[in-house]
Order: C-alpha cells, then sequence, then structure tokens
C-alpha cells in the first residue's frame, strides 16, 4: 500500500483533490531581538521583498531575494528565523506563554522553541528535549543566534519525558511525522503505509507521554506536517477516548478536521483541529488539547 | 572561580562584569548562566541550558556572541563601529581596513581587544587591534578578525 496514485486516492475520499505545489519561502521575526531595528527597511534595501502573511503577527512572505535571507547580517544576528508559514502556528495557540514553563518534545532544530522563547520573552522556562545529538547541535545554534536565554536542552526520547519528573503548564507535541510531498519531492516514492501508522504508532505514545507532564490545567499543542489521518485526526480522536481529553477551539485558518474518515465516525469535537492542505503552505496538521473539563 | 575567565575576557574589552558564581554551570567545556527560574531545571545531564556564554578551548575563552551582544551594550566597551561593506566583510571572516571605521569608542590601542559593531549597534563579532590606530593609513588593517557571527553559517556546514 504505497505509491503516488494510492495516497492521492485517500486525499480524494479525504475530500481534496491533489494538485502539485509550489512552496513560499517565509521568514519569522523576533520580536524581542528588534527593537529600533528597522528590520524590514533593512532586508529591502538588501533587495528582500516581503509581504505580510496574513494569517501570522510575525510572519512574512519572501518574493526573489536578491542574496539568501539565510545568509545576511540580519539572519546571523537572529533578528528572524526563516520558518515555513504553517510551521509558525503552533506556537501562536497557547493563551498565554509568558513566565510558563513549558516542554518542547522533539523539539530540534529549534524553530518552534526559538518562536516560544521569543513570546516569552525569555521569561519563564522552556524544556527543549530531542533524541538526535546532531540536531541538537542545530538547535543550539540557533538558540545562540537568536539570543535565547530561557531553555534547557536534554538528548532525550521524547517518551522518556515524564522521567525527568517536572510537570509543565504548556507542551509542544511537534510530532515527527511522515511528512508530506509538499516539502519532499520524492515523498510519494518513499512513503508507505506501513511508515505511516508505525509513525502513527510513535506520536500516540509520545501523546501519552505528554499527559503524565502536564499541570491539571495545562495545555498541549499537537501538531504534524502530515497529511495523513492516522498521523491526525485518528490520533486525536484516540486521545479524547483514551487519554480523556478534550480538543479546545483555536482561532486559527485552515481547514476543519475531519469527523468522518475511510467511513469511519470520530468525535464531533475533532472539527475545531485544522488540516491545511498543501497550497500556499506545506500540508499541516494543528490542534490545542487540555484536560477533560478544565 | 568559574566566572574568572569571562570576566577577564570582558575586562580585556574594558567591560566590569559580575556574575552570582552559583548560577554559573559548565558542561563540556562551556559556560552557561541559569537565573533562579531554570535552575532547578538543570540536572547534570543538561546538553544546554539558559544564557550560553562561551567556551574554554585549549584553556583559551571563546565568547558567544550572546555575550559579546551583552558587552557591546555597554558604555564602557572597547569598539569600533564600521560601515555597512564593511561590517559585511568582516562577518566574512575578513579583517577591517581604517577606511571602513566611522567612529571608535574606548581604548582602540595596539593588541587592545575591541568588538566590532555595525552602524545599527549590531554587534558583528570581535578582533584585536592590529596597529596603532592613529598613525595607521585608511587601507591599512586595523582590526584582526578574531571570531564574527559569521560562524553560524560555518557550524551549519559542519554539521
Amino acid at each position: 500500500m504505497s505509491g503516488k496514485q494510492f495516497f492521492i486516492d485517500r486525499y480524494k475520499q479525504l475530500g481534496w483533490q491533489y494538485k502539485p505545489v509550489e512552496l513560499r519561502q517565509a521568514i519569522r521575526i523576533n520580536q524581542m531581538n528588534n527593537e529600533g531595528k528597522n528590520l524590514i527597511e533593512r532586508l529591502e534595501n538588501i533587495g528582500t521583498k516581503l509581504e505580510k502573511i496574513t494569517f501570522l503577527q510575525q510572519g512574512y512572505w519572501v518574493y526573489n531575494p536578491k542574496v539568501s535571507v539565510g545568509a545576511t547580517a540580519e539572519y546571523l544576528l537572529g533578528l528572524y528565523s526563516i520558518q515555513e508559514a504553517a510551521a509558525q502556528i503552533p506556537a501562536t495557540l497557547f493563551s498565554i506563554l509568558k513566565g510558563k514553563q513549558v516542554l518542547d518534545m522533539a523539539a530540534a532544530p529549534g524553530g518552534k522553541t526559538v518562536q516560544m522563547a521569543d513570546y516569552m520573552q525569555n521569561t519563564g522556562a522552556i524544556v527543549a528535549i530531542d533524541i538526535n545529538k546532531r540536531r541538537l547541535t542545530a538547535l543550539t545554534n540557533h538558540l545562540e543566534r537568536c539570543h535565547v536565554t530561557n531553555t534547557v536542552v536534554y538528548q532525550l526520547d521524547a517518551r522518556n519525558a515524564p522521567k525527568m519528573g517536572y510537570k509543565f503548564d504548556r507542551i509542544l507535541v511537534d510530532a515527527p511525522c511522515s511528512g508530506n510531498f509538499a516539502s519532499d519531492p520524492i515523498w510519494f516514492k518513499n512513503r508507505t503505509l506501513q511508515d505511516v501508522e508505525r509513525n502513527a504508532r510513535v506520536q500516540r505514545e509520545i501523546l501519552a507521554k505528554a499527559v503524565e507532564c502536564l499541570n491539571q490545567n495545562g495545555e498541549i499543542v499537537y501538531s504534524t506536517c502530515s497529511l495523513e489521518p492516522e498521523e491526525d485526526e485518528l490520533n486525536i480522536d484516540w486521545a479524547i477516548k483514551k487519554m480523556n481529553l478534550e480538543v479546545k477551539e483555536i482561532n486559527c485558518p485552515g481547514k476543519n478536521g475531519l469527523t468522518k474518515v475511510f467511513g469511519r465516525k470520530l468525535d464531533p469535537s475533532i472539527e475545531r483541529c485544522r488540516r491545511f492542505w498543501p497550497d500556499e503552505t506545506q500540508g499541516f496538521f494543528i490542534c490545542k488539547l487540555g484536560r477533560h473539563n478544565t | 572561580m568559574k566566572a574568572q575567565e569571562i570576566t577577564d575576557f570582558a575586562l580585556q574589552l574594558g567591560v566590569k562584569l559580575g556574575f552570582n558564581e552559583e548560577l554559573i554551570v559548565q558542561q563540556s567545556g562551556r559556560y552557561y548562566l541559569l537565573n533562579e527560574t531554570i535552575l532547578p531545571l538543570v540536572k547534570d545531564t543538561f546538553f544546554f541550558a539558559g544564557e550560553f556564554l562561551g567556551k574554554v578551548k585549549d584553556g583559551r575563552f571563546f565568547p558567544s556572541f550572546i555575550l559579546l551582544s551583552k558587552l557591546a551594550e555597554k558604555g564602557s566597551a572597547n569598539r569600533v563601529v564600521v560601515d555597512k561593506k564593511t561590517g559585511w566583510l568582516f562577518i566574512c571572516g575578513r579583517d577591517v581596513f581604517k577606511k571602513g571605521v566611522l567612529k571608535t569608542y574606548g581604548s582602540v590601542n595596539r593588541k587592545s581587544f575591541v568588538l566590532v559593531v555595525n552602524e545599527f549597534g549590531d554587534c558583528l563579532g570581535f578582533g584585536r587591534i592590529a596597529s596603532d590606530f592613529d598613525q595607521a593609513g585608511k587601507n591599512e588593517v586595523v582590526v584582526q578578525n578574531v571570531s564574527d557571527v559569521g560562524d553560524f553559517l560555518r557550524r551549519e556546514r559542519g554539521l
């Protein structure tokens, strides 16, 4: 069960007609490093045309840059980060971050960690964990470049997070996933349904551990860049039924989460999740969870 | 004694820094400054924590760019303000020619350490004064590059 046509047929059953897409490059301004820096003007002066992303406060589309946006002085000084537009959304969904104790599970390469630290203005604390040491080095370079000072990083499998013995007010589960064709040109060639099911199992294990680390009134934001419902709506349906979680309302673009998947009816509250079929952004799935009745 | 290497380095740039020693931790030759909020979250096995100050390699202290930026905010810091082109070349690892210097602050005597700052006040790195600043010709190197933010790109290539 693999191949381009197999997956395209699945998407059709889920209500989306496949089309090839070309992603737009996006950046996110790091607010805390930008006081009086005239960043937009500085980037435009070096030939980088920017357009505000309507659904993001600090996000901008980048047009035909004359220089690589990953090699400007402003980038190296941490004034902005290169971050795909949909990937900028998860951190915006937490109700309050300033002063909170935050866990970032599967944090590397750190785009969302830096974004949360920016919203927190380096207050509170973030514990960022990832299993891969090489990716942790990229994460810590990112933290240094963007002047993040409120984060503690551990090399740790997210499924071992409760062993740290800490509880958190906010937990980001940007789960390791199968990805999608929009950001991986050989995705259809490489992926099988078995991969998807295996990843979905790992994601459920991570989500279960996130719940163990969550304070009573805490919030979990769950996201993947997978289009496959096994990693998205079906996992959330499982979390509602087995983990006593509920899906919270979010004010965010995207299509409502699917409540009927391949003939199976899911919890109606899954409609509050958001699904991004690839278009200007890559494919993405996001939702906010809390304990039932909190 | 943990803070000694850091405060000594800051002094070479004309800045007197004070730290609460109890909040400085070391891991694999790297120094980090913690605060009361993150201190309880730091176990022996941490990979990175709080404010990265720099690392010691072969007995020599190399400051982080967070520390350099912090020093650049202090009025007493030795620094040269450079023009746009010079700033870009410095980030690419090049030395600073006198003609690219717009302004100097603090000590710019030969062998002094100086921060290299762009016209917006951003700290691009630091270097060492290579020749008597006042005597140097406009096409003479006045600051030898020691470390610059272009290092982030060089590190990425190594990953």
